[in-house]
């Protein structure tokens, strides 16, 4: 079978669509399959598509600011990166599409956290809090956040 | 430190190491990126909080595993090296000037990075392929971290990472491939490149940006959003099983056509390792790749593939400094190099 656009070389590719009125197929050879844009040359990566989409900037963006760690999405789409748990949030209507374009998905279905008392963070604190009460000798204050440590059943000490 | 070299040899090496799995497939390497909830990310953290993301996350590990932990600050250029010749650090991390740390666990296949580009990633590494095996001991330990540490989650984007390429799992699993059948047989191309039409990533042995050595491609995937853990595990699962097929009619079809030369091929190659006295990494690597293949196809059998696996790692280039305890040269290396595969292959 010739290709259906040049009719002189072999069709290597078949090329099928459902429309909802119709059906189309194709039988092309590769360099016509190329020219309307049906080969991809090379699949881009989601870094590269990254990449690519961080480029479409918007004046608005420097007025974009996610309140916690004031991460701008202009900043953001200067280094692709995120500055906090927060900044997603802040910038959801904005990264909907580029999310979306680099996993080809906008909804996550893997695991979530597993319930616990969670409580690493809190005792760093109190334990800095701590150790800042001792240095000024806020001598209550100490015994205050000691007793809040021993309700968490640890030391006061690292 | 020099002789410090515990993490060289990764438990499980001496273990067992047959059959066709574990020839094609190296090592199995699952990655999940977590960030605490509490703490800013990578490029909003200041020096202070990285501080407090190493002394929180190392307390905990310390409390709920056994393990030992390395402060990255006080290592040695060539120790920092060497972890990465073992596949234990990424090379970003070997880069960054910032404090930071490594718990590995007892059993040596599981390594938490502490402030690389996110605030943790757990990796686990095992021979052969068994992504759901090292993947189940990968998340245990996730879960034990996530009982002390709220970790950053949203209900749409799942868990929260630096990069939105990371977002979802923020899993990475990968297989390390020999495959000499497609490569003689200028197949690995066109096999590889299907493997990238479904959405994989290939790189070569050291990961992204790195040259495709002696055979070996790392094959991955790189979408974390909308797809479950288990089935992007499945996934790479399943088409390396396909490749394992393709590889293994490629090197029926090269031994029917010419036994012979594959045969000398070998064997030369073989001969080389045990009786150079000069020898670079990548002539190893290349070397190494045919004495596997031997081993793979049944014709070499006086040599294990703990032994070749064993020497892939120990000749790196920091490697064969710890294992000798000296700095060497490069050209100082090569000699040591070659006497040391020379004592392992029993060569003269």
């Amino acid at each position: 079978m010739l290709c259906d656009d040049c009719g002189k070389k072999p069709a290597t590719i078949f090329f099928k669509e459902v429309l909802p009125e119709k059906v189309v197929e194709l039988h092309l050879c590769e360099s016509c399959a190329q020219k309307r844009g049906l080969l991809m040359t090379k699949k881009m990566s989601p870094i590269e598509i990254l990449q690519k989409l961080l480029k479409e900037r918007n004046a608005k963006d420097e007025k974009v600011i996610c309140p916690v760690c004031y991460l701008s999405l202009a900043e953001f789409k200067r280094v692709g990166r995120f500055g906090c748990s927060n900044c997603v949030r802040a910038f959801k209507p904005h990264i909907k599409n580029l999310v979306k374009q680099i996993h080809q998905s906008d909804k996550h279905v893997g695991r979530k956290p597993q319930p616990g008392d969670k409580k690493g963070f809190e005792i760093l604190k109190l334990r800095e809090e701590l150790k800042k009460a001792l240095t000024q000798e806020a001598y209550e204050e100490a015994a205050k956040i000691r007793d809040k440590l021993k309700s968490f059943g640890v030391d006061s000490v690292e | 430190m020099l002789n410090n070299i515990k993490w060289l040899v990764p438990s499980g090496a001496n273990g067992h190491l047959s059959g066709e799995d574990n020839e094609i497939v190296l090592s199995s390497r699952i990655r999940i990126a977590r960030n605490l909830r509490d703490l800013p990310f990578e490029i909003k953290l200041k020096p202070k909080d990285s501080l407090r993301l190493i002394k929180l996350s190392r307390s905990v590990l310390e409390e709920k595993m056994k393990g030992r932990y390395l402060d990255i600050v006080k290592m040695s250029p060539l120790e920092k090296e060497s972890l990465l010749e073992c596949h234990l650090i990424s090379p970003v991390f070997l880069k960054m000037n910032r404090p930071a740390g490594l718990f590995i666990t007892e059993s040596g296949n599981i390594s938490i990075m502490i402030n690389e580009e996110d605030h943790l990633r757990i990796q686990g590494l095992t021979y052969g392929l068994k992504l759901t095996d090292i993947s189940n001991d990968v998340f245990a330990v996730e879960e034990k971290i996530g009982e002390d540490l709220e970790f950053a989650f949203d209900e749409t984007y799942g868990y929260l990472t630096s990069c939105p390429t990371n977002l979802g799992t923020g899993l990475r699993a990968s297989v390390l491939l020999h495959l000499p059948g497609l490569v003689f047989s200028n197949e690995a191309e066109k096999v590889l490149k299907g493997a990238v039409q479904i959405g994989m990533a290939v790189r070569g042995l050291y990961g992204e940006g790195s040259e495709i050595k002696g055979s070996l491609f790392q094959i991955s995937n790189q979408h974390t959003l909308g797809v479950k853990e288990e089935d992007s595990i499945q996934t790479i699962t399943r088409l390396t099983h396909m490749i394992m097929d393709i590889e293994k009619k490629a090197r029926d079809v090269i031994f029917e056509k010419a036994r012979h030369e594959f045969e000398d091929k070998i064997f030369r190659s073989l001969a080389l390792l045990k009786s150079a006295r000069i020898i670079s990494t990548d002539e190893v690597l290349n070397l190494l790749s045919a004495v596997r293949f031997g081993i793979g196809v049944g014709i070499i059998k006086d040599i294990t593939l703990a032994t070749v696996n064993e020497i892939m790692i120990v000749s790196r280039p920091a490697n064969i400094q710890l294992y000798f305890g000296e700095i060497l040269e490069e050209h100082e290396r090569d000699i040591k190099r070659a006497e040391y595969i020379r004592k392992r292959l029993g060569g003269g």
